[in-house]
């Protein structure tokens, strides 16, 4: 069975799934982060007045847009494909097949919409703020949704393993992303939480995206070699301890479904 | 010489007992940490089987027999608890319904997962697509969402992909009965022409008329266990058999907890094989029924022995009595005689051989065992006796 055409097969299925039905169809991959930004931006720069600190800057929109997409691809992906095998009960119960595609293709769906936006997004602000790169800085930050890909795609393996048999985890997640995303520098910089929590924000396995996609795209701060060593040790790490929790209960699914 | 696709060796399967969500948490801890499995509920113990290309495998058995299990098992759907299955050769399944078809789906979307499944994808799949779609022969529904079908078109076009894609081998679970006539004898002619070719097949059915047309093989599952394996039509007999004593032991059940210990049946043996298992003689073999029996006082008894059908219609019964016939004692006591049919005239067809013991004066029947014999052959005579005859040209008279 050729396992790269049946990811494809499902990840096309997924994506027409989620906008069949839609007037605006796959222009909702845009709309609907655009008007995140939106939301946020109103409320962090009409209410809270926030800014970036330092003379030199970037617009607070283009910091927050520049993390909130590679976060929404991590987030959606997670979320999604932490119910692949539950949602494909049906099919795993007729059909013999790797059931690994089942979860790839959700995070793949999710990665291709949610890049797609960050293009779009970056090359729009660049006309507005003079801190976006593009050549030098957009193509590059594309890079980065390699370990960006395989930590979800770790994290996502495991969760729709546990998931056959405890369903509340689902739930959990639900709750738990958004708390991950507000402990991360998406909306702020580091430099304005108060120093003895600074260091702890590194826990955070997206801190370091989004720091990184500030500095590529952005210039804003710098981006060390090793945190990105760090980073890809993480998600290599994430996708094989994944992988080895799903292959372990892989052959049991059928059982709980 | 052939080559075998399907070996199963001691295969067994039990499902968790999976209710509650905390039964769900104990069997993961269980699964991640300690390497036992969870508390199950066996469906399916110790069936071993082969298949070898180019046969045709009938599966029958009440519902919940283990048959649907066996099959996931042999397609890889399920992992047996127990033993092990190889497969060799590319398998296309009709497990239930749907085929596992998306509801959101058009058909002709579905389709083309369903042969990616196979591996066929670009122009291998734009080639065999019309076919397909004719073979469905479903018209415009082939463009709507699967949750509009009936289940009839369900079935006809994941028939239709396992169909044109050929596998090596094709597993189908009571598709058959859901399809009208026409589909019907389109999938049976189908089958038999895949069979022709050297296809293999493993067919779930309750209609004995599918298995007996299309398989050669037949294997009797009861309560996830080969009840017995073999021929066709001897499974396909001694099962009908076994239903018909079923319906008819549950009508007489308070009649026989009445019975009487003063005279017993220790064991019968139908052609010289004793035990309880059911016995095929050839249309035309004499029939012998031998009995042993028990006095509790040491009077002789009178035996009585009967052929009834396997519903408990009355073919034929005699007793010793009735011909003067005494049974002899035995060295250890107990009593023993045997009654040959020498020319029985029973049609092939599954038959009950019933003996009991009476009272000396013939008056009282006690105890009674019952024996199975199919009678083999393949006569087109009806009813359930071949009566003597002979036919005369019109005109003539009788002599």
């Amino acid at each position: 069975m050729n396992a790269l055409a049946l990811t494809t097969e499902f990840a096309v299925r997924e994506l027409r799934a989620r906008f069949s039905g839609s007037f605006a169809g796959i222009l909702w991959t845009i709309f609907q982060p655009a008007l995140q930004l939106a939301t946020f931006a109103f409320i962090f720069t009409q209410v809270f007045h926030a800014r970036i600190p330092g003379s030199d800057a970037p617009g607070y929109l283009s910091f927050l847009a520049v993390a909130l997409w590679p976060w929404n691809a991590f987030a959606d992906a997670i979320l999604n494909a932490t119910k692949a095998i539950q949602d494909n009960a049906a099919l795993i119960g007729k059909v013999a097949l790797p059931r690994t595609i089942l979860v790839l293709a959700r995070v793949c769906a999710s990665f291709v919409i949610h890049m797609l936006g960050f293009v779009v997004i970056v090359c729009v602000l660049s006309f507005y703020d003079a801190h976006v790169r593009l050549l030098t800085g957009m193509l590059p930050a594309l890079l980065l949704y390699v370990p960006l890909f395989a930590l979800a795609l770790g994290i996502s393996l495991a969760f729709a393993a546990l998931q056959v048999f405890v369903r509340d985890l689902i739930q959990l997640l639900g709750q738990s992303l958004p708390l991950l995303m507000y402990c991360a520098p998406v909306f702020f910089d580091r430099s304005i939480v108060p120093a003895g929590i600074q260091p702890w924000l590194s826990l955070n396995p997206f801190t370091f995206y989004a720091e990184a996609f500030h500095a590529l795209v952005l210039g804003h701060g710098t981006l060390a070699l090793t945190s990105l060593l760090w980073a890809l040790l993480v998600a290599a790490v994430a996708l094989l301890a994944g992988y080895g929790l799903f292959r372990r209960l892989d052959r049991h699914f059928e059982d709980f479904l | 010489m052939s080559d075998v696709l399907v070996q199963a060796q001691g295969l067994g399967k039990s499902y968790p007992k999976a209710f509650r969500s905390s039964d769900r948490a104990r069997a993961l801890w269980r699964l991640l940490f300690t390497g036992r499995d969870a508390d199950s509920v066996p469906v399916l113990g110790d069936v071993s089987l082969e298949v070898r290309r180019g046969e045709s495998l009938g599966l029958i058995g009440a519902n919940g027999a283990g048959k649907s299990t066996l099959l996931k098992l042999i397609t890889g759907v399920l992992t047996p608890t127990t033993g092990t299955v190889a497969v060799h050769g590319e398998i296309g399944a009709l497990l239930e319904l749907g085929a596992g078809f998306h509801p959101e789906h058009t058909g002709r979307e579905n389709v083309v997962m369903s042969a990616a499944l196979h591996g066929l994808t670009g122009a291998e799949l734009r080639a065999k697509l019309p076919q397909i779609i004719e073979f469905a022969d479903i018209g415009r529904y082939i463009d709507e969402p699967v949750k509009h079908y009936s289940s009839g078109m369900v079935v006809r076009l994941g028939f239709a992909v396992v169909a044109v894609l050929k596998p090596d081998l094709l597993i189908t679970d009571e598709v058959l009965a859901v399809g009208d006539e026409a589909f019907q004898k389109k999938c049976i002619a189908w089958m038999q022409d895949y069979l022709d070719g050297g296809g293999t097949l493993i067919l779930v059915s309750h209609s004995m008329y599918h298995i007996q047309k299309l398989c050669r093989h037949a294997c009797w599952l009861r309560d996830g266990r080969v009840e017995m394996s073999g021929d066709v039509f001897d499974v396909t007999q001694a099962y009908l058999a076994f239903q018909e004593r079923k319906t008819a032991a549950s009508a007489a059940i308070d009649h026989a907890s009445a019975h009487d210990t003063e005279f017993s049946v220790l064991d019968v043996a139908i052609n010289g094989r004793a035990g309880e298992l059911p016995v095929g003689i050839d249309d035309g073999e004499a029939l012998r029924v031998r009995a042993r029996l028990r006095s509790r006082d040491g009077r002789v008894p009178a035996v009585v022995v009967g052929i009834v059908r396997a519903d408990g219609t009355p073919v034929y019964g005699v007793s010793s009595d009735m011909d003067g016939f005494v049974p002899a004692r035995t060295a250890d006591g107990d009593f023993a005689c045997e009654v040959i049919f020498e020319r029985h005239g029973l049609l092939p067809g599954s038959y009950s051989i019933r003996v009991h013991p009476m009272d000396p004066e013939g008056v009282r029947v006690f105890d009674t065992m019952d024996r199975i014999v199919t009678v083999r052959g393949n006569s087109r005579e009806l009813g359930m006796v071949r009566l003597p005859h002979r036919w005369l040209a019109g005109g003539e008279t009788a002599p």
